[in-house]
């Protein structure tokens, strides 16, 4: 103890993975996310927030002068690397990093002289950070009006996965307390959207396999400089999430030096419900799936606090699972049993297989548990598949399957077997127990990580990282990293950001999208409307339209709207018009010379009709002298031709008549006029008919 | 507490700021600044960054720097003071596991950090070991012992002397070997020294260190002393050994001999490389795998002998192109009493400098020539400049890599004080390997990357 000691008093504490709301009514009915209100999460305490992570086109990668973007499959060099965990301040492993060195991995990363130097696995120390980059991200950060840093530290953010070979990222704190306005009239949301930070950082690798205790990973995007924003966990419903989540990816975008295409932008959601712990969500890459993503956490959240519920019902404490490091866990809990020679005569065939090859199978007795294993926590996943997938990812056991357990009747052992280990366990009808196989090693790793679990199940909701699958459901990948795992790259020096670099973005910043729907508005557009608009394709097109009456702005909204997408549709937006093409439609509609009901049609043929010039294909629409004459002859033409109709009422008579006389003279009569004169002449024949 | 502790770093203007706002480092503080409001704990400035900005640690672990100009005013919200200390944990002893002894010279072997301030603590002691290396306790009975606390480029012939009687002195103690942790840059200097101080060694006296700092998760080091601590403490070959990564992946590490072995590549961890001949031995998780068969086996007995003696006053030179006689004599000048010459091809250098290497080998200065080129053979009769050179009574090493013969060269002028003829003899007497009688065809490979046979080597083997 130092004097200084007395001195400290910290009051800054990192955010807590701890949902902060009162806990939620565990008999709430599970139902699907659609029927689901907003009052019902709010009832849950549902809380998510969004980390998007956007690649930027710049030439080279972020510490090296790889060049950036450059993808392949190709491998000319493979590196073998393991990952130690470093201590933390009070002589503790992370958790994240202890289980990964639990996992004992061997990690591949394969190499192609093309994209990846011997910077990327870590045999030469960084170069300077890429500036393109960091200006780049400055400008991404003012989009998002952060708070800029004045000097950038880098700083190194460890990764135990494998993900990066050199065990952590290089990450640097560009801009903090931000917001947005988030705006989505159809969910009555009008608000600040608080951004929490911006970093800049390099990308990682893609893992190719992971079997067993060998993960293999492709160096290609590794070191592609991207930045994180990261959002407060302040969206209360799916849908919410849903729109925070399109408008950040919008809003990143009006930054023209931002990757596209398939990868180029990835969000993480974190995702908790009253009770529940913070749990993070990787990779997902669709704003379609989310919603239903996050439903699904939620009630996987509420049924893993069921099930403590329960735990706590039945009186069951986390003390039951404590057991001590070194060893087999069959010598040092009595909650474990080596079942190898009770099982010799087993004739379930992994098992058995497990055993030919010289394995062993470990009981694992969890008291209280009874029943609780076949409990649902996501469709079509019991909370025994929540242990399995954890032990699986720990202690790398590739035997399909490697765990049986005792909630399910007549499976995998004979009863006689399961009475035979539940004696040797001394477990009671209230416990359930797990087999698991494999090779000794790695069955010691599983039968801890289940009391862990079980342990974990005490507390309700694990801190996790987990993955998403298609299907909305999602799958344990880690245990979620502690705050304590960032330290200063002493590789890199600080870099002060010259203020002029600021002013300079800040000079040429695009516009953002709430300022382009605010542009919008003031053209005479609704709200609505203007959203619309501000997101669709030909948002720029529209700006270079001269417009200057709000009914006008209005119709020209509405035909492009109309009328573009289906023209867009498979032709990849190469087909949108010049603004030089449409600008004398738009003067014509202004100055009235072209009629309503021409407006859509004039749009059309200006597209398809390229070699046409503009004024004669409006001219072709506007009226013209013998437009009368013309009339005459084709309501003659439709009275001729009447008498060939068979059982029709009236109306489909005038719509027939209408639809052969309109087309021929859109634009240049007046409809109204034209039923009218059709009515008159066809009155006779309207008789016949229907007689 | 002092005021420099107080402001740890920080130089006006921003000195005059802190203590405006009576904020000192580890203050936990809210900033307003022209650019919005930061929370974060105080961290001291480094010396060497500029003047300009103030540290700030982020709850969420991120560091930045705030401008002087544009913070308004601070205000200490908290303080928390950071304390270094390595969690220790007993190193458990084994009457069944060799007792081998560790001594560091300052280099880092283990680490850990603290996270609050990004530092590394070096580890060092049995129980800092043991806490971030445990598997060494399945290898063996560690002792360590700190010798110095200086970087690799600062070791020098002070610290050689003092190492070879620590090593001699443990080998009387009965340690069954010795492992000396060292920063990789000069270890090559360090083990050619030891190799001539420590001869004759009855147990393995292994050097080791690290490429990549021991606090990040890909480091090289726990591996590196593991291996290290398995070879002095099982390992078959009473040498002095230099004991780091074969390839870049992490498979096996390489033992290599104090002179023979050369640090070839400024970053990879496969850095070290035996050059002019191949590794001793192969280290795993199985043990040493022998690669030669004329390694000096382990003995019982406690002898060895210890020859610490080193003269400074020599040089290492590196000809090029265009050198002049000055060079050299201003080493006669200044009391130099031997240089190697590091030279071209098969060991020359240009008439310009003959009258210098005339001037010295009649002053009693020892001249000795060795080759840029790291393989091969001096061989001064095969062009007319070498027969000059050697009739100037400059000695051919060989294939005596530079630094091996420069470090031989201030030993064997501490062995033999004031007597050219017998430090001439010493040179050319191989005493650890460091003149081979002969090259064998893998002694020099040094692959050329992009050709069809390499990359199909690289694509099955680099692995």
């Amino acid at each position: 103890m130092t004097q200084n000691d007395t001195r400290n008093h910290s009051v800054l504490k990192p955010p807590d993975d701890i949902n902060p709301n009162p806990d939620a009514a565990l008999d709430f009915d599970e139902c699907s996310w659609s029927a689901m209100t907003e009052a019902d999460y709010a009832e849950l305490g549902f809380m998510a927030g969004l980390e998007v992570h956007q690649q930027l086109a710049t030439a080279t990668k972020l510490f090296c002068r790889c060049p950036s973007g450059q993808f392949t499959k190709d491998c000319d060099a493979e590196v073998l690397r393991h990952m130690r965990p470093t201590l933390s301040e009070l002589g503790e492993y992370d958790g994240t990093a202890l289980m990964e060195f639990k996992t004992r991995k061997e990690i591949v990363y394969r190499l192609h002289r093309g994209t990846v130097c011997t910077y990327e696995i870590d045999d030469t120390p960084p170069f300077e950070i890429n500036e393109e980059a960091v200006r780049v991200a400055i400008e991404v950060s003012e989009l998002f009006d952060l708070n800029l840093v004045n000097e950038l530290h880098v700083m190194r953010k460890q990764y135990l996965d494998g993900s990066i070979p050199a065990g952590f990222q290089r990450t640097a704190m560009i801009g903090l307390a931000g917001s947005i306005p988030f705006r989505v009239p159809e969910l009555g949301i009008d608000r600040k959207l608080r951004i929490r930070q911006l970093s800049l950082e390099e990308d990682s690798c893609r893992e190719v396999s992971d079997l067993g205790h060998r993960v293999t990973f492709r160096t290609d995007r590794l070191g592609i400089p991207l930045t994180e924003v990261v959002t407060e966990p302040e969206f209360l419903s799916p849908q919410e999430l849903q729109a925070g989540a399109r408008l950040l990816a919008q809003t990143t975008r009006c930054c023209q030096h931002v990757r596209r295409g398939p990868g180029a932008a990835r969000q993480d959601v974190n995702v908790s419900i009253a009770g529940g712990r913070r749990v993070e969500i990787k990779g997902v890459s669709h704003h379609r799936g989310l919603p239903r993503l996050v439903h699904i956490e939620a009630f996987r959240q509420l049924n893993l606090l069921r099930i403590r519920g329960e735990l706590i019902r039945r009186g069951v404490s986390t003390k039951a699972f404590e057991i001590e490091d070194g060893g087999l866990a069959w010598e040092k809990s009595s909650l474990v049993l080596d079942a190898s020679s009770l099982l010799s005569g087993c004739d379930f065939q992994p098992l058995r297989d497990a055993l030919d090859d010289g394995g062993c199978v470990a009981a694992v007795r969890l008291p209280g548990f009874g029943g609780l294993l076949t409990h649902r926590t996501q469709p079509g996943v019991t909370f025994a598949a929540e242990i399995a997938e954890r032990v699986k990812v720990v202690a790398c056991l590739t035997g399909r399957p490697f765990f049986v357990h005792s909630d399910i009747i007549g499976y995998g052992l004979h009863s006689q077997e399961w009475q035979q280990v539940r004696k040797a366990l001394r477990a009671t009808k209230d416990d359930t127990v797990i087999l698991i196989w494999g090779p000794d090693r790695d069955v010691d790793t599983a039968a801890r990580e289940v009391l862990l679990r079980a342990e974990d199940a005490l507390a309700g909701v694990p801190a996790e990282t987990r993955q998403s699958f298609p299907n909305g459901t999602t799958g344990f990948e880690r245990i979620l990293p502690g705050a304590n795992r960032m330290y200063p790259d002493t590789d890199t020096p600080p870099l002060a950001l010259p203020p002029s670099w600021h002013e300079r973005i800040r000079a040429h910043l695009p516009e953002r999208p709430w300022e382009t729907e605010d542009r919008f508005v003031g053209h005479g557009l609704t709200l609505d409307a203007a959203r619309r608009l501000a997101k669709a394709p030909w948002s720029k097109l529209f700006t270079r339209l001269v417009i200057t009456d709000p009914s006008v702005a209005r119709t020209v909204e509405s035909a492009l709207q109309k009328r573009l997408p289906r023209r867009l549709r498979g032709s990849d937006g190469a087909a949108l018009p010049d603004a030089k093409r449409l600008q004398p439609w738009v003067d014509a509609i202004a100055d009235g010379s072209l009629r309503s009901e021409a407006v859509e049609v004039a749009l059309d043929q200006l597209l398809v009709e390229p070699r046409l010039t503009a004024e004669d294909l409006l001219n072709s629409l506007r009226p013209h002298e013998g437009d009368e004459r013309a009339l005459q002859s084709l309501v003659q033409r439709c009275v001729e031709r009447a008498p060939t109709l068979r059982r029709r009422d009236n109306e489909s008579v005038i719509r027939w008549a209408m639809g052969e006389v309109m087309p021929r003279l859109l634009g240049r009569v007046d409809p109204a006029l034209v039923r009218q004169q059709l009515r008159t002449a066809l009155a006779d024949q309207l008789e016949e008919v229907q007689s | 507490m002092s005021e420099t502790e107080l402001y740890k770093g920080y130089r006006e203007p921003l000195l005059s700021i802190m203590k405006k706002n009576g904020v000192v480092v580890w203050s936990e503080i809210r900033a307003k600044t022209t650019q919005g409001d930061f929370e974060g704990l105080l961290l001291p400035r480094s010396e060497t960054s500029d003047a300009e900005h103030l540290v700030l640690k982020l709850t969420s672990g991120y560091n930045l720097g705030l401008r002087h100009d544009v913070i308004e005013s601070m205000e200490e919200i908290g303080y928390r003071e950071a304390h270094y200390k390595v969690p220790e944990k007993e190193f458990p002893f084994d009457p069944a596991k060799p007792k081998v002894k560790l001594f560091g010279t300052g280099g880092t072997i283990a680490s850990r950090l603290d996270y609050r301030t990004g530092a590394v603590i070096p580890a060092f002691s049995p129980g800092e070991l043991y806490g971030s290396v445990p598997e060494l306790a399945d290898v063996c009975n560690l002792e360590t012992e700190k010798l110095f606390g200086v970087f690799s480029e600062n070791m020098g012939p002070e610290e050689y002397l003092v190492l070879a009687d620590k090593c001699g002195q443990a080998i009387r103690d009965g340690y069954q070997g010795v492992i000396i942790g060292h920063g990789t840059d000069t270890m090559h200097h360090t083990s050619a020294a030891l190799s001539y101080m420590v001869q004759y060694p009855p147990v393995p006296v292994v050097m080791v260190g690290s490429q990549r700092s021991s606090d990040r998760p890909s480091s090289d080091a726990a591996r590196n002393l593991i291996a290290a601590a398995r070879t002095a403490a099982y390992g078959n070959i009473a040498e002095v050994l230099v004991c780091m990564f074969g390839p870049t992946s992490d498979r096996y590490n390489l033992l290599h001999r104090g002179t023979r072995v050369r640090k070839m590549h400024s970053s990879y961890r496969s850095t070290f490389r035996t050059l002019g001949d191949i590794p001793v031995a192969m280290v795993n998780d199985d043990g040493v795998i022998p690669l030669k068969d004329d390694t000096k086996p382990r003995r019982d007995d406690r002898n060895v002998d210890i020859h610490a003696v080193f003269d400074d006053r020599v040089s290492l030179q590196y000809y090029y192109p265009s050198m002049k006689a000055d060079v050299l004599d201003a080493l006669i000048d200044h009391g130099y009493k031997g240089i190697v010459i590091a030279g071209t091809g098969l060991g020359h250098v240009n008439r310009l400098v003959y009258p210098a290497l005339r001037r010295a080998h009649e002053e009693g200065v020892v001249v000795f020539m060795t080759l840029q080129t790291l393989w091969g053979f001096v061989q001064m009769h095969v062009y007319e400049t070498g027969r000059e050179i050697l009739q100037l009574g400059v000695v051919p090493l060989a294939n005596m890599l530079p630094e091996a013969a420069f470090i031989k060269l201030g030993w064997s002028l501490g062995m033999h004080p004031d007597d050219p003829e017998a430090v001439r003899q010493l040179m050319k007497t191989p005493i650890a390997h460091e003149i081979l009688p002969r090259e064998p065809h893998d002694g020099y490979l040094v692959f050329q990357g992009g050709v069809p046979e390499i990359k199909d080597f690289l694509e099955q083997e680099w692995k």
